[in-house]
């Protein structure tokens, strides 16, 4: 293990000519231009079009359903109700095992009923024909509500529970308790504890205590879910679909469908923004459809459809309880941490639990989590899911106790930050992480040094928080092939949806030494590419890049050994630079990378063709921190909260696209700014969804963000290519605490719930 | 399928005779900025209308004229760019110019129309107040020919207004400004652009020395249609503008409102929210005023 760090630790001196380069995205011109090929572009021979009946109800029987108006009306070519949908292993405990509720209908706007036609217009029209007679029962919305004894239940009891989606995005050793018992809406609980929190909180010299709420935020990517089916001739199930997780699709739609994996083809079509919301939803429907009918079928959610019935993230109610000694030591952390599911379980509590406890040294634990059904749509992942909820309530305490015993708030997270072999609140210890030196990074962004300048004028503050992820784990493989013209190919299982395939393009091209246009990365569909795991827990550029890179390593062998028995030399002697290898240095004996290609693929040629081979597994977290600061301007008067400036430190590991690195930093930031400012979902008392709409839904325009600075650390992995580390996820996590901490820096007060509105700064304020 | 039929007629009594021929079953389109997104969402409700009336080829409802004699004159047809950009409404009549610029996107402002955004008759139009404060008149068309209302009486309810099912909006006239004049219009959103006003005030003050002379405030999406506040006004008439008067004049405003709560906000947010933008409106209103 040292010898492979101090390998890794020369590698990082030596100069690279693609990799740590900003390079812009292979794919970007087509998504600018309007060229790129998404689901919904898909046309086939005598494709149909479905549309989808929801329930008007939050909670309801479902008495009866009838179908025959409907098929009546011209144009329509089938009509599914629960009754007429074909056999397929039902799961009512998962959301993605029910395509429609037999009886009991448990969120406003949940699938009931679907339309196919040849013109989506008429489709549509015809489920006003369906007839459902409903038996309304009542509905459980609030999460807190939800858990008390005399809590009507939000649906009949569970089976046994899938989580395999949800350790996509984290996976960590530890499993949560199924609730047993009496029946409750309390879909699974744990618990860690460490040492003995009354006794932390006597000896400490400030405790703080309060709760924290977030809203139900939407992931709101461009393109709605999209997918379009077809069953052929020779039993073979294709599906085309904007996904992040293509063989984990394949996987269930195996399982449930009954069909054996190699008849299963899905391609994951470029995705128009998933965020976590992108990995298996209405697949299955559209899949069944196709093969009842025997014609390709399309689905394309309206942007309403989505709101209401993709997989938005979760709201939480966390408790916190925290205390602090004069000189800035964490002295224990007690949290109730509350998420509420909707009507399915799967939402993040373990990772929730994990990171309300997971930034900080602190001898004194107990962190309890509950996952609470309520008669909501269920939840599914956004970007480091269920962090940034416990992230808004650890961070403002962190503030708060600092301000209380006067001291910096920078000073107080590096004295207790975590750091490589601090366990977690699960006990696991940490492999090397970089949150220290976020802090550090951060203390020295444009943004934090204006902190003190701007203090007390006007109602301007400056605040920042810690945030992290610890990012998800697979088996991952590629595939590197020497084309004859020299040019080479990249072929990997993993969804493009943050520039990864640029980022292989440049690991290739680093292997091989070549400039990064020789070099062409596919993502194929699970026939034809080697495994990958979802692109989801920001592990695709840490574990598939892993593997890229032994690919290009292999076929560099190969490539080395022909040139080697041409030359009757050994490989050691060669050296491969501009697509040219050369034998000691000369410029005599050289064959170039086409000459190769042409040696390994031309009649009869003398050599195999080159094919570089790599897979790997990853047993270790390379978790990725962030700090970020935020400056606001309060306007006391009307409530209205304006960020001028935010600034995102994050560890990186190694920017294998700095630019690419940036971007998801930016973007993520983004996403936290809209959390903090004006994201969530509105349910009435009877569950319906009141914004299902990019109107009163609403994410920040570009005139309400500021420009953000993103400041890339860079303190390598212990396994990923040239040290890089989990990316994608980090930055959404501390934009609603930092926003936070900055208002009550401006007027002196912590807001308990986010979104912060108008309205409730004006109530923080006691002026409503 | 769902179908209707689509007419471009080319002059305004074409338009008023298909409006005659079709009744209730057609409704005119200008920018369709509300009307496609209202008839997108009616889509299953077999609810729609079955004749549309392109006005985009009606010659007699476009552009932005003025004279010194008659005033400002804008086309029902006139879109929101048209207004936002004009340099006679951004130098007279600057609020109007204000709530335009204020509508929708950039695309949604080349678009959108103001006899759209007027007819409508949404509580929270942008273009409603500034035109209320500068006591601006509709002319309405139909078969019997032209009829001109305040525009106060225009608005009926939320989405209702005074026309009849064959009658359009043909033009705004806005009267000429007194000199000594200044006027103003913002809202409150929750983000900065593309959003609808959860409050909308226009102030328009006319100065005869340090007194203020005549004094308008009208107010969007705090009552069922957008309206004046006139015992705002009346407290403001004849006095020597300061802070504690418009204190007082926004107290009064807040207080004659009728706001509801809806997802947008409470309506005692929106009280509060009146209150504090009238004192803006006001103190921007008598600034311009001042500075000519």
């Amino acid at each position: 293990m040292a010898q492979e760090t101090e390998v890794r630790e020369e590698e990082m001196q030596r100069e690279y000519r693609n990799v740590g380069k900003p390079v812009t995205r292979i794919e970007g011109a087509g998504k600018v231009t309007g060229e790129t090929i998404y689901a919904d572009d898909m046309q086939l021979p005598r494709m149909l079009h479905a549309k989808v009946l929801g329930s008007p109800y939050a909670h309801a029987r479902i008495k009866s359903i009838d179908g025959s108006a409907a098929r009546q009306h011209p144009g329509v070519e089938a009509v599914f109700t629960p009754a007429d949908l074909p056999e397929y292993k039902k799961n009512f405990s998962n959301r993605r095992g029910v395509i429609f509720p037999d009886e009991e209908v448990l969120f406003y706007g949940q699938p009931v009923a679907a339309v196919l036609a040849s013109d989506p217009h008429v489709a549509e029209e015809a489920l006003a024909l369906i007839k459902v007679e409903y038996e309304a029962l009542p509905p459980v919305v609030d999460p807190i509500t939800a858990m008390e004894e005399s809590s009507p239940l939000v649906r009949s009891p569970l089976g046994d529970v899938d989580r395999s989606e949800e350790r996509g995005h984290v996976t960590v050793g530890v499993e949560q308790e199924e609730a047993e018992g009496k029946p409750s809406n309390i879909a699974s609980q744990m618990n860690f504890k460490r040492g003995d929190v009354e006794a932390g909180f006597e000896q400490a010299d400030v405790v703080v205590e309060h709760t924290w709420r977030s809203a139900v935020v939407h992931q709101s990517y461009i393109e709605p879910h999209s997918t379009v089916a077809d069953y052929d001739a020779s039993g073979e199930l294709s599906v085309w679909t904007s996904t992040q997780a293509p063989f984990y699709i394949r996987d269930e739609l195996s399982q449930t469908l009954g069909l054996p994996e190699n008849k299963i083809r899905v391609t994951a079509t470029e995705v128009g923004g998933g965020f976590g919301g992108k990995i298996y939803l209405q697949e299955l429907m559209v899949a069944a459809l196709a093969m009842a009918v025997r014609r390709p079928v399309k689905y394309i959610m309206s942007r309403k459809e989505d709101m209401l019935a993709a997989t938005p993230a979760p709201q939480a109610v966390i408790d916190l309880k925290t205390s602090m000694t004069r000189d800035g030591k964490l002295t224990a952390l007690k949290s109730r941490v509350v998420y509420d599911s909707g009507a399915f379980p799967g939402a993040p509590m373990l990772p929730g639990c994990l990171l309300v406890g997971g930034y900080y040294k602190c001898e004194n634990l107990d962190i309890q989590g509950y996952e609470v059904l309520t008669n909501k749509v269920s939840v599914g992942a956004l970007r480091a899911p269920g962090a940034h909820n416990v992230t808004f309530a650890i961070e403002s305490h962190m503030d708060m106790m600092a301000r209380e015993l006067g001291l910096d708030p920078i000073e107080v997270r590096l004295k207790n930050a975590v750091e490589e072999g601090d366990p977690l609140p699960s006990g696991q210890p940490y492999p090397r992480i970089g949150l220290k030196q976020c802090l550090e990074a951060i203390a020295e962004s444009e943004v934090w040094g204006r902190r003190n300048r701007e203090r007390g004028t006007g109602n301007r503050g400056v605040g920042l928080a810690v945030g992290g992820w610890l990012g998800g784990l697979q088996p991952a493989s590629a595939i590197v092939c020497l084309n004859s013209d020299g040019t080479i190919n990249v072929t990997v299982g993993s969804a493009d949806i943050t520039g990864t395939n640029t980022s292989f393009a440049q690991i290739t091209a680093e292997v091989l030494n070549v400039p990064l246009e020789m070099v062409n990365v596919t993502t194929g569909d699970t026939r034809t590419a080697p495994y990958a795991g979802m692109s989801a827990g920001s592990k695709t550029t840490y574990t598939v890049g892993r593997a890229v890179k032994l690919a290009a390593e292999d076929a560099r062998q190969q490539m080395l050994e022909i040139a080697a028995k041409r030359f009757e030399a050994a490989p050691k002697e060669l050296e491969m630079a501009d697509g040219v290898v050369r034998l000691n240095g000369s410029d005599e004996k050289t064959l170039t990378f086409q000459r190769l290609g042409r040696l390994s693929t031309n009649f009869a040629a003398p050599f195999p063709a080159v094919v570089g081979r790599g897979a790997i597994t990853t047993r270790k977290m390379a978790p990725g921190f962030t700090a970020q600061a935020a400056e606001v301007e309060v306007d006391t008067d009307t409530g209205e909260v304006t960020v001028l400036g935010f600034a995102v430190a994050q560890d990186a590991g190694f920017a294998i696209n700095p630019l690419s690195v940036e971007g998801q930093m930016q973007g993520g930031a983004s996403q936290g700014l809209g959390i903090a400012l004006s994201e969530e979902m509105m349910y009435d008392s009877e569950g319906r969804l009141l914004n299902g709409n990019l109107l009163d839904y609403r994410m920040p325009t570009t005139r309400d963000l500021p420009p953000i600075e993103a400041i890339i650390v860079e303190v390598p992995s212990e396994e990923g290519p040239y040290g890089a580390r989990i990316v994608g996820e980090p930055s959404i996590v501390a934009g609603a605490a930092a926003v936070g901490n900055a208002i009550a820096d401006a007027i002196g007060v912590h807001l308990t719930d986010a979104p912060f509105t108008p309205e409730r700064v004006l109530r923080a304020l006691g002026k409503l | 399928m769902r179908t209707f039929e689509y007419h471009a007629p080319t002059s305004l009594n074409e338009a008023i005779s298909l409006l005659q021929e079709h009744g209730e079953a057609a409704r005119p389109l200008a920018g369709g900025t509300d009307l496609v997104v209202q008839m997108k969402e009616k889509a299953t409700k077999f609810a729609a209308p079955s004749h549309i009336v392109s006005l985009l080829r009606v010659p007699e409802l476009s552009g932005v004229s003025f004279s010194e004699s008659e005033g400002l004159r804008i086309g029902a047809g006139a879109t929101m760019s048209q207004v936002a950009d004009s340099p006679i409404i951004r130098e007279r009549y600057r609020a109007i110019a204000e709530g335009a610029a204020l509508v929708g996107s950039i695309q949604t402002m080349n678009m959108a129309t103001v006899g759209g955004n007027l007819c409508n008759a949404a509580p929270s139009a942008d273009i409603a107040p500034p035109l209320l404060a500068f006591e601006a008149e509709a002319v309405i068309v139909g078969p019997s020919g032209r009829r001109k209302l305040a525009l106060e009486e225009f608005f009926l309810g939320p989405g209702k207004t005074a026309l009849a099912a064959d009658e359009l909006l043909a033009e705004v006239r806005v009267p000429l400004p007194p000199p000594g004049m200044g006027s103003a219009y913002d809202r409150h959103t929750p983000r900065k652009q593309m959003d609808i006003a959860v409050v909308g005030v226009a102030a328009a003050l006319t100065m005869a020395g340090e007194r203020i002379e005549r004094a308008r405030v009208a107010l969007g999406a705090v009552a069922p249609t957008p309206v004046r506040a006139p015992q705002a006004e009346a407290a403001l008439e004849g006095q020597a503008p300061s802070d504690e008067l418009f204190a007082r004049a926004a107290d009064v405003s807040a207080a004659e409102c009728s706001p509801i709560a809806d997802l947008r906000g409470s309506a005692e947010f929106r009280r509060h929210i009146v209150r504090v933008m009238t004192k803006r409106m006001l103190r921007e209103a008598l600034d311009r005023a001042r500075s000519g």
